[in-house]
């Protein structure tokens, strides 16, 4: 429990640090901008971090065949022995076509997801308001009855007829009622 | 005799059988990898080469190499061994490729005027930046390749480098700081 509390703290701190680094340090600072648009040296840097970086986008993006990994596995198992060729496997390895990753698949159904967990959340609170309300009427509902019999039978009486906040009003109102 | 032929060519048959057995339970795993790896050395192999048969080429070099590793031992560090050997022969790919283009017209770094447009040329800045992702330092160019085109994370790329997160990082920072400085001295 205090390792895990000790644990918490460090990744607080650690986050904090980062944070106040970055915002002092990092490339949204202001004294660095300020230092770039005046020096063409850095200016030089930048653009060529950029350059790589757009580079290694456009690599990135560039898409392939949708076939590419059924060829290159048809070609490679080509070269396997014929033992392994003859494998189910490597006959299912044969048509297989790039599939989304876990993510990228879910990612599709993040918006439903959203809008379900916000329906949820709307029908928990909905539910929890009805309660509750439901709970201040009843009360409400046990204090005026309660007045009624205060002044019909008297308030010792009413006191006894009432005597639990527990008790349901029916139950107390069918027993004091025969009992007045 | 010709009982004892055809008997001979059964116990034949037979003992190919049994042997075409083994050698399947013993080498299934290198179906499994390709399975298990196959999608991620493809888009890998393709960002590092962008030639769709040049990578089915590297992918059965790979995988060739993979069937004969130690006389058909599956190695300790499967994901390992896979990608650094599918990273090495693209580089060498890359390499005889780059060369051969320089052999026949001028070479591609000494290009030609420097204009706007060129600057933002996808199939050129993709060019120049593999050809000098081919002329990094090993170690650098390992790196490189896994983080930023087979997109592991770092932990995975130090399993499959041996070497520390930590110096992951240091590295990629390195290979990017040299390679933007040989992109800029294109200019």
């Amino acid at each position: 429990m205090r390792v895990m509390k000790l644990n918490n703290q460090c990744k607080r701190i650690r986050t904090w640090l980062y944070a106040a680094i970055s915002r002092r340090f990092g490339p949204e600072a202001k004294w660095l901008h300020n230092h770039i648009m005046y020096c063409p040296r850095c200016q030089h840097r930048l653009v060529s971090y950029g350059k790589v970086n757009l580079a290694l986008s456009f690599m990135k993006s560039q898409p392939h065949g949708l076939d590419l990994l059924m060829r290159a596995n048809t070609q490679a198992i080509a070269v396997l022995k014929h033992s392994l060729r003859r494998e189910p496997k490597a006959q299912k390895l044969e048509r297989k076509l790039p599939e989304p990753k876990l993510l990228e698949r879910c990612s599709h159904y993040g918006h439903s997801a959203v809008n379900l967990a916000a329906c949820i959340v709307i029908l928990l609170l909905m539910k929890i308001g009805v309660f509750s309300s439901m709970g201040n009427l009843q009360t409400q509902g046990q204090k005026v009855i309660k007045q009624y019999y205060v002044k019909q039978v008297g308030e010792d009486l009413a006191d006894e007829i009432f005597a639990r906040d527990t008790k349901p009003p029916s139950t107390a109102n069918s027993h004091g009622v025969v009992n007045a | 005799m010709t009982l004892m032929f055809g008997k001979a060519i059964s116990y034949g048959s037979v003992w190919d059988f049994a042997a075409d057995e083994s050698v399947v339970e013993s080498q299934r795993w290198i179906l499994s990898t390709m399975q298990n790896y196959g999608q991620e050395l493809v888009t890998m192999l393709w960002r590092i080469l962008g030639n769709e048969q040049d990578v089915c080429d590297a992918y059965q070099d790979t995988f060739l190499q993979l069937a004969h590793y130690e006389g058909g031992r599956k190695p300790k560090h499967l994901k390992a061994y896979v990608f650094r050997t599918a990273n090495n022969i693209a580089i060498s790919m890359l390499r005889r490729r780059i060369a051969e283009r320089n052999k026949r017209s001028r070479p591609f770094t000494t290009a030609s005027v420097s204009s706007p447009a060129r600057e933002i040329d996808s199939k050129y800045l993709q060019e120049a930046l593999r050809s000098y992702i081919a002329q990094l330092p090993e170690h650098l160019r390992n790196v490189i390749t896994l983080r930023d085109l087979a997109e592991l994370s770092y932990s995975q790329i130090s399993t499959i480098l041996g070497i520390s997160a930590a110096t992951a990082r240091v590295y990629r920072c390195k290979a990017i700081q040299l390679l933007s400085v040989w992109m800029s001295k294109e200019e």
